[in-house]
């Protein structure tokens, strides 16, 4: 889970993360609305492709990258065991093989991964790639001068929890065995059926040991991908990549890299990346961007304009906003009150506040709607599109407060995003109707997040968000609601303090599945009975809409990340 | 000259070291903690000590404050896993948020908001020192309401009013520039013209009313001067008087003037950088508050202050090379 | 810096209540000022009946109104002018349907509270230290001194970010704002009290007062403060302005006051991306942050002129020839010798205006 929550931090240092986060929207009609996407001919290779960003590459080191299916810039230069598919849609939340012949052949109750490589591996200096490579790759990961991946490798990975990486401790970690040049055998302290889904994270890219330069690696990383990096400018506000040319595309079946050189431009300002985008001019015909989606304002200028909405594209990606109950502080213990607040809630105010019914869908379930995640519809408060407030004055009454009752909520004063101000006086606005006064307490970024994610500072109701690390219902409910994962010394993401030995075990019993639909369903059912007990009010799925320059063809966008996949553009 | 030069050196370092020792006063009293942005949300509370020791942030605040003037003057080293990442003289030290030496973060993004001041400076200049000379040497009416129109424009608004005004008229409607972007000059000097012209335009208008002021009364002073009057009783021509002998002295101020506000410029960067989103250090430092990540907001805080102090000594000294009357002591 | 004569200035031209009367005659009668002042009036009205306005047109400024917008096109406002109709007479907020005028109304309670009560706070420190500066020991001069050019080498308006960002929550916002702004522009004043003392304790009813065995703070409150009345209110009407500049400008970064309440700089930054799509919403605050800082303006160019007419020249033209210009590094402390101190806008406050 990419908690995108609020963390313009790491996750948006992190490269691809923001990318999803911020607005992941795909160029481009999608497939199903009629595949027109690409000129008449067949996409051909060679050209120059500009990607405007607004998020620098700062971090360019796979151990630091914290991505969902090994992010869209990186996934050009590194490859991982695993990757996503680079289809439109929902076939793009299938994971494929990458580096290694299969997705993985799980042993001993799905505790134990092992993969093999394909033949005819190399990186960019033309040497072999190895498992040892790879096993070096995630060791590294550890190391707390490049920390920033996602936990679960930490958790996950027998005796790992206190490893501090290859340059601490050279022995390495045990739970990685590379018995041949080809294998690698993962050992897991708990069933893991989602494995395969982890080794897409750029954390499993193969570093070669004698090149590695620790923080300084990222400067030039050794590419197994389509594209080496030629130039890293200013901490990768502005990056250049050119063909690789020990990359085989025998090898790999994913990345079609048609262009010739990729011209990555960023820091840029997303109404000015919008504007270039839109006219086109000189080398921005052939541009896209993958951390930008259209503003309001900027769709309601698309409105009049055809052939400029023939060129955006909607995009999705597994994320829910919602309002969250800290049932630990009073009167949030009465599950009545949390119904009641359930109950009044105004989803079309909030849609608006979020942008629109074309950048959010109105949500009552915490999975987002997509089959992958085992969407499963509900809704045990039925609110409609503006709220029920009698109702909620009904249970109010019953809770013991039949003349309303003052609550507060906070909120980051981050402009623009799911648990800003906007959203907070949509929230406001809305529970006036039921009776219920909201006061705003609002923090700085950093400050919020700390607050929220702390159990002893934790408020009452907040705003929060929630995104999938991959699309599966695992990495999107057990965070949340797991009791084991309730942490009371750092940062906690189990806001209801929630620990139900029937949902840890429910958790337990699904990690063990290693099918992927089967799972998909037992996690949508746990959802459901989560939902029930009004821990968290659902608001809305977030959808994005992207622009992308006149020149370019072949755009795919999986709901995986919601993104133009920029491995699969062509400018000619 | 060499002793007021001493002296103002030796106050420069006293006041930036005062500014230094606030802001970081006010940001260490600000809750959140920089080691766990720097280390990331979902970092184990053992992975947040490692970090907190890496950046030396398990030391007391003072010392914290002494290895950060340490790093000013000569450089610091962090661990950088393989070996040791050097920091050279003048470290700031490492942002919190993305690991990188903020010295470095501060010299990429200085380009952006240089273009900004330079090109704007040169934009108010010609229009307020031509104003101003227009109003002194030919006193009429379309001078007297250029000048009253500019100081409308300089005294009564914001540049965020008037560049938003701007694009809604230049941008928007009569579609004569293009929205505002940044494109180093390095890189195409067209694309970076035309994409800083309406932020340049805004902060000219706002600007070049005080430099018309100043031109004007400063041109209308010099002319009355025993020296001047002496000349014209001579039968020196008009123009003569003015190009050859009046403006050098007329001009004094006006590029004293210039020196000081090229050095407060970095305030006005903030909110025209912000309206245009614009990557320079104005940009950055309203983003680094956001975060509270102290270094960041530290090294921006002293490069200003370094800039505005700075700028008041280049002013005194402009002021003694072109009026040999002022003496400095 | 060539030492100068002390400036005993304006002081005694402008010997309070007499001259009072006169020069409110005077201002009234110059048309421009008394249509700028009529602003003033009408704006210290409207922010004073705020919400009894915004009940004659039957709104206020926090309901949503989803009705009138295009949730689909981003929630612009439907209807011409951003939604102007006989409900909403100046249209609704995009993305929300809050009544924009009732907005605007409320907005400039805080603007006007901010900016005055901030020059208060300013003027009030400002003589407080620029009268210890002048009247105490030498020692206390110069720590006074020191202090003010600190504060003006301060880049303002980065410290009023920071500390606005660092303050806790719980803090009213608005007063905050105006301790900000206040505190971080008190320099001008303290340096142009300082030069009024030093040139006013040379006069010989100061002298008389002092040989009476008057203490000093009895000498500063009867003898110089009347006669500092006519320099700091002309300074305080210059710093008025750019205290209104510099609240929209905190608030158009978005540090200032807190959603749901409004302020004209806040609806500007959240305006920003509208200027295509709905320009109105862009323009009201604009012409009315305009509106206010121009009538602020004049008035306060008229006050200077008849309390003050040689500051008023002095300012008009920039700062004169011969004097160490704009930059005026100050009195150096402990000689004596009352500086330039230009008493336009500090560096400082200026810019934040910026």
């Amino acid at each position: 889970m990419s908690r995108t929550t609020f963390t313009p931090r790491r996750l948006a240092a992190a490269t691809v993360t923001v990318a999803l986060v911020v607005g992941a929207a795909a160029c481009g009609p999608k497939a199903d609305g009629g595949g027109s996407t690409g000129k008449d001919a067949a996409p051909r290779q060679g050209g120059t492709l500009t990607v405007l960003n607004q998020n620098p590459q700062d971090q360019f080191d796979p151990a630091r990258l914290y991505t969902s299916g090994g992010g869209n810039v990186p996934s050009l230069v590194f490859r991982t065991l695993t990757t996503r598919n680079r289809t439109d849609g929902t076939a793009g939340t299938k994971v494929v093989p990458d580096l290694a012949t299969d997705t993985g052949t799980p042993s001993e109750g799905a505790t134990v991964w092992t993969y093999h490589l394909k033949d005819g591996l190399k990186f960019e200096d033309g040497s072999p790639i190895t498992t040892a490579d790879i096993k070096y790759g995630v060791e590294r990961s550890f190391a707390p001068e490049l920390s920033g991946g996602a936990p679960y490798l930490r958790d996950w990975l027998v005796g790992a929890a206190n490893y501090q990486g290859p340059y601490k401790d050279g022995r390495g970690l045990d739970a990685i065995e590379t018995p041949d040049e080809k294998t690698i055998v993962f050992r897991l302290n708990k069933p893991e059926g989602d494995f395969p889904y982890l080794a897409t994270q750029t954390q499993f890219t193969p570093v070669p040991k004698a090149k590695d330069t620790g923080t300084k690696y990222q400067e030039h990383p050794v590419s197994s991908g389509p594209y080496q990096v030629v130039k890293n400018e200013n901490d990768g506000v502005h990056l250049v990549l050119e063909r690789n040319p020990n990359w085989s595309a025998a090898t790999d079946d994913q990345r079609k890299a048609y262009p010739d050189t990729v011209d990555v431009q960023s820091g840029l300002d997303p109404a000015v990346i919008n504007q270039r985008l839109t006219a086109g001019t000189g080398a921005d015909a052939a541009a896209v961007t993958t951390d930008t989606n259209l503003g309001p304002s900027e769709l309601a200028q698309v409105k009049d304009d055809k052939a400029l909405a023939a060129r955006v594209g909607t995009g999705r990606f597994g994320y829910v906003n919602y309002l969250a109950f800290n049932p630990k502080v009073k009167p949030f213990d009465d599950p009545k009150v949390r119904q009641a607040v359930a109950y009044a809630i105004n989803r079309t105010s909030v849609v608006n506040a979020a942008g629109g019914s074309s950048l959010a869908e109105a949500a009552t379930t915490y999975l987002p709607a997509q089959e992958t995640f085992g969407y499963t519809p509900y809704d045990p408060f039925p609110a409609g599109a503006t709220g029920n407030p009698e109702k909620a004055r009904e249970l109010l009454k019953e809770a013991g407060y039949p003349d309303g009752l003052t609550i507060t909520l906070s909120h980051s004063t981050e402009a623009g995003k799911g648990y800003g101000p906007n959203l907070a006086t949509a929230v406001q606005d809305g529970l006036k109707a039921a009776g219920i006064t909201v006061r705003l307490d609002a923090l700085e970024a950093t400050r919020y997040s700390k607050t929220i994610h702390t159990v002893s500072t934790e408020p009452g109701l907040f705003l929060s968000g929630w995104g999938a690390d991959w699309p599966s219902g695992g990495p999107f409910l057990a965070p949340i609601f797991d009791g084991r994962q309730i942490v009371t010394d750092g940062y906690n993401f189990n806001s209801a303090q929630l620990d139900d030995p029937s949902v840890n075990d429910e958790v337990d019993r699904i990690n063990e599945i290693t099918d992927h639909a089967e799972a998909a369903k037992r996690w949508g059912a746990l959802d459901k009975r989560i939902g029930d007990q009004a821990l968290t009010v659902p608001l809305f799925h977030p959808v994005y809409k992207r622009l992308s320059g006149k020149g370019v063809r072949n755009i795919v966008i999986s709901d995986w990340t919601g993104v133009l996949d920029v491995s699969q553009v062509a400018v000619k | 000259m060499t002793r007021f030069l001493l002296r103002k050196a030796v106050g420069m370092v006293g006041v930036l070291l005062i500014l230094s020792v606030i802001v970081y006063a006010v940001f260490y009293i600000a809750p959140g903690d920089p080691a766990q942005l720097a280390c990331g949300e979902k970092c184990s509370p053992a992975q947040v000590l490692q970090v907190r020791e890496r950046l030396g942030l398990d030391a007391p605040v003072h010392l914290q404050y002494a290895h950060f003037l340490q790093g000013v003057v000569a450089g610091r080293d962090f661990s950088a896993g393989t070996g040791l990442l050097h920091c050279p003289a003048p470290c700031l030290g490492i942002s919190y948020r993305s690991g990188e030496q903020v010295t470095g973060m501060i010299t990429a993004r200085l380009p952006v908001t240089a273009s900004l001041a330079l090109g704007a400076m040169v934009l108010w200049l010609a229009l307020g020192v031509g104003t101003g000379l227009l109003s002194a040497l030919r006193r009429g009416r379309l001078s007297e309401r250029l000048l009253t129109a500019l100081t409308l424009a300089g005294n009564s608004v914001p540049v965020f009013v008037i560049g938003l005004v701007l694009l809604i008229v230049l941008c928007a409607q009569l579609q004569w520039l293009p929205f505002p972007s940044y494109v180093p000059l390095t890189e195409d000097p067209q694309q970076w013209f035309w994409g800083l012209l309406l932020p340049w335009v805004s902060l000219a208008l706002i600007e070049s009313a005080k430099y018309a002021r100043l031109t004007r009364s400063s041109m209308l002073e010099t002319l009355a001067d025993d020296h001047i009057r002496t000349f014209r009783a001579y039968g020196v021509s008009e123009r003569r008087l003015v190009t050859r002998h009046a403006l050098r002295g007329a001009l004094t101020p006006v590029i004293a003037l210039t020196a000081m506000d090229l050095g407060t410029m970095f305030g006005s960067a903030v909110l025209t950088e912000s309206l245009f989103g614009l990557p320079g250090l104005g940009k950055l430092l309203v983003t680094s508050v956001g975060l509270i990540d102290l270094p960041t907001v530290v090294g921006l805080t002293l490069v200003t202050g370094f800039s505005v102090v700075l700028a008041n000594v280049i002013a005194d000294v402009l002021y003694a090379v072109t009026d040999r009357r002022v003496v400095l002591t | 810096m060539a030492p100068q004569e002390p400036r005993t200035g304006v002081a005694p031209a402008a010997s309070p209540a007499a001259g009072g009367r006169q020069v409110w005659r005077r201002l009234l009668a110059r048309r421009a000022v008394l249509a700028a002042g009529l602003v003033i009036v009408l704006l210290a009205l409207i922010a004073a009946a705020a919400p009894l306005l915004g009940a004659v047109e039957g709104q206020d400024p926090t309901s949503y109104h989803n009705d009138l917008l295009d949730s689909a096109a981003g929630g612009v406002p439907t209807g011409s002018l951003g939604g102007v109709s006989a409900e909403h007479w100046l249209g609704v907020e995009p993305g929300t349907g809050r009544d924009v005028f009732a907005r605007l109304v409320h907005g400039a309670r805080i603007s006007l509270l901010v900016a005055v009560g901030a020059t208060l706070v300013q003027v009030a420190i400002g003589v407080l230290l620029g009268l210890a500066a002048g009247l105490g020991s030498r020692l206390l001069d110069q720590l006074i001194g020191n202090t003010t050019e600190v504060m003006l080498a301060l880049p303002s308006l980065v410290f009023a970010i920071s500390l606005m960002a660092v303050v806790p929550s719980g803090f009213p916002r608005p007063l905050l704002l105006t301790l900000v702004i206040g505190l971080l522009g008190w320099a001008g004043t303290a340096r142009l009290v300082r030069a009024q003392t030093l040139g006013l304790r040379q006069l010989d009813y100061v002298a008389a007062a002092r040989l009476a065995g008057a203490t000093r703070w009895r000498i500063a409150r009867r003898e110089l403060l009347p006669s500092l009345a006519a320099p700091v209110i002309t300074y305080a009407a210059v710093l008025l302005p750019s205290n209104v500049i510099a609240e929209a400008g905190l608030s158009f970064l978005g540090v200032g006051v807190r959603p749901p309440t409004s302020s004209w700089g806040q609806m500007l930054s959240g305006a920003t991306t509208w200027f295509r799509a709905d320009p109105m919403y862009v323009l009201l605050p604009s012409a009315l942050l305009f509106a206010t800082v121009l009538a602020f303006t004049v008035v306060g160019d008229a006050v200077r002129t008849e309390l003050d007419p040689r500051a008023a020249a002095r300012l008009r033209v920039g700062t004169a020839r011969g004097t160490a210009g704009p930059t005026a590094d100050g009195p150096a402390p402990g000689t004596g010798t009352p500086g330039t101190g230009s008493p336009g806008p500090s560096g400082a406050t200026e810019e934040a205006t910026a």
